[in-house]
């Protein structure tokens, strides 16, 4: 292993200090099939070191205003557009006590409509549903709407003089494509999604090309934890050693690379078929070898892993072996995807609820949602994108499995037991986080500048939507 | 009742047998035989979508397991009835 000793120094500006081993762009560099620019970029930017105030994840009063002034406000992740391939699909998406129905009205248009009667409130479609409408028709009195929005019919409109049905139409979120992504965003004032993301992390997310990937699982659990805690377990590679040992054997985890891009995106690279820095001297590269965690070990077939050549690196091996097996088990052609798209660890989050795993080998997004009965629990959902196979043929979504409260994810069918087993460390943790939280005297988070850089760059875009006043919808400005 | 090779995998279809609405539905998943009328309002489940196993109120969105006819979401409560169906040479049959 190239190990040197890098910037430890107590005179080293703050934020500045690294993990004295080989860095992740030196591991990448050493790559056969090289990486591509957004891989190949660092992006830190120090942030202070104060500590975060815990009211904010155990105080229901802050969760309640977070439905005001932050959810309101940003751009969410509301369904895969293959979700509603053809016109009349739908999805309802909900988040707290707001519910959309995002719908396809032609093949380049996707509304999203508040999911209510504007008679009585019903609501026109349920929770947690999708189908396909010619109309969405109100079970309570029969109200009716085009799948375009327009009001189709009032039931005994003699009565209703009062109401015009052409300012009757269905309130709309503001809707934007973006990676095979539908996200919507509820307020007629906030920019544009790619001037929300910015210019940098939008090329980034554009060269992935993730619309040629389809859900081939969708598995959902509720986590006895605040919202943000439970992003924020996911924000860095800092607990592997401890929450998953079996895993740093063949994790890069304490010199994984952290970036932000302006407000809202930031990301952590975290190469695997390296050894932890932790455990230097302690493996050897076949133990490495044999230790790696797939997101989908399906690609492995019943084959075991070989014996590492004379000389040849864990690494270098598992390159070869991925591009090779995952090319065939998904009948996609991968022959100009870089050694580090192929092996690596990309988590990027999307300010406020989503996380996108560009990689192949663990190619993973990630949604979180506040619990609306409880700010003590969120719901969290992992969605494996494969690519589309090369004949063009998109397989159907997976259908969500939503596991109970006390389930592990190893019991999801379709679920990597390796993964699930992984979920399942970092579920155990987050209930213990948020009691602790609740009965520490202490009443701040103290987080590292450089490997926690993520959770304080979260916190900040937090800050700057609670800081702002409360903004409901407005049916009336919500109109087209 | 209705030739097997008339529909396709992924197609649906009602017909009439002994004075009541059965759709036929060939899913990915096997053979299954419902009641056309939704439990709710009495709607047809012809139009709606079928996905996983799930037939899908095209009105007032009801979803029903096309195995079981299990009401899986509101505005739905009740079960839709299903129907015993064999495949005889190249023929669906259905017991009502």
């Amino acid at each position: 292993m190239n190990y040197q000793d890098r910037k430890t120094d107590k005179d080293l500006k703050a934020g500045a200090a690294r993990c004295p081993a080989i860095s992740t762009q030196d591991i990448i560099a050493q790559d056969k099939v090289q990486a591509p620019g957004w891989v190949r970029s660092e992006s830190y930017e120090y942030l202070g070191s104060e500590d975060i105030d815990t009211a904010r994840y155990i105080d229901p009063a802050f969760a309640k205003e977070e439905y005001d002034r932050l959810w309101t406000r940003t751009w969410q992740f509301a369904c895969r557009e293959e979700n509603i391939p053809g016109v009349g699909d739908y999805y309802v998406y909900d988040l707290g006590s707001y519910s959309f129905i995002v719908t396809r009205v032609s093949k380049d248009e996707v509304k999203a409509y508040y999911n209510a009667c504007l008679h009585r409130g019903t609501k026109l479609r349920a929770s947690g549903t999708d189908g396909t409408a010619s109309e969405f028709k109100c079970s309570f009195h029969g109200w009716s709407w085009n799948v375009d929005g327009s009001n189709k019919s009032v039931t005994c409109p003699w009565d209703f003089p009062h109401v015009n049905r052409d300012e009757y139409k269905l309130p709309e979120a503001r809707v934007a494509l973006l990676g095979g992504f539908v996200f919507i965003n509820m307020d007629p004032d906030a920019p544009s999604l790619e001037d929300y993301i910015g210019p940098e992390a939008l090329a980034h997310i554009k060269a992935w090309k993730l619309e040629d990937r389809y859900v081939a699982l969708h598995v959902g659990r509720r986590f006895q934890c605040n919202w943000k805690l439970n992003i924020e377990a996911f924000q860095e590679a800092y607990h592997v050693i401890q929450t998953h040992p079996q895993v740093a054997p063949s994790n890069g985890d304490a010199n994984s690379q952290y970036d932000t891009y302006g407000e809202h995106v930031n990301r952590f690279i975290s190469t695997l078929g390296v050894v932890s820095p932790h455990l230097y001297g302690k493996v050897s590269e076949q133990d490495v070898f044999d230790q790696f965690t797939l997101g989908d070990s399906s690609a492995l077939g019943g084959g075991g892993k070989p014996q590492l050549k004379e000389g040849e690196t864990a690494r270098e091996a598992m390159a070869v072996m991925f591009r090779g097996m995952f090319e065939q088990a998904f009948n996609a052609d991968l022959s100009k995807v870089s050694d580090s798209e192929l092996l690596d660890c990309f988590s990027y989050t999307i300010f406020p609820n989503l996380f996108l795993f560009p990689g192949i080998s663990l190619p993973m997004v990630y949604r979180f949602r506040p619990d609306p009965k409880d700010h003590r629990a969120s719901i969290f959902e992992v969605l494996f994108l494969r690519p589309v196979p090369k004949d063009g043929k998109r397989p159907e979504p997976a259908e969500p499995i939503m596991l109970g409260d006390n389930q592990s994810f190893t019991e999801a069918e379709g679920m990597d037991p390796g993964f699930g087993a992984i979920m399942d460390q970092d579920t155990e943790n987050l209930f213990l986080q948020q009691e602790g939280l609740e009965a520490s005297a202490k009443h701040g988070l103290t987080l590292g500048d450089y490997q926690e850089i993520r959770v304080r760059h979260f916190e900040k875009a937090v800050d700057k939507y609670m800081a702002m006043p409360p903004k409901r919808p407005d049916w009336k400005r919500a109109q087209p | 009742m209705l030739e097997a090779a008339e529909l396709p995998e992924a197609q649906k279809k009602a017909i009439e047998v002994s004075g009541k609405s059965v759709l036929i539905c060939h899913a990915p998943q096997g053979w299954f035989a419902v009641s056309n009328i939704c439990s709710h309002a009495n709607e047809k489940l012809e139009c709606g979508r079928m996905k996983h196993g799930i037939i899908v109120c095209p009105v007032h969105g009801a979803r029903f397991k096309l195995e079981t006819g299990e009401a899986m979401s509101a505005p739905a409560s009740k079960p839709i009835e299903t129907f015993e169906l064999r495949i005889v040479d190249g023929w669906v049959e259905v017991r009502v």
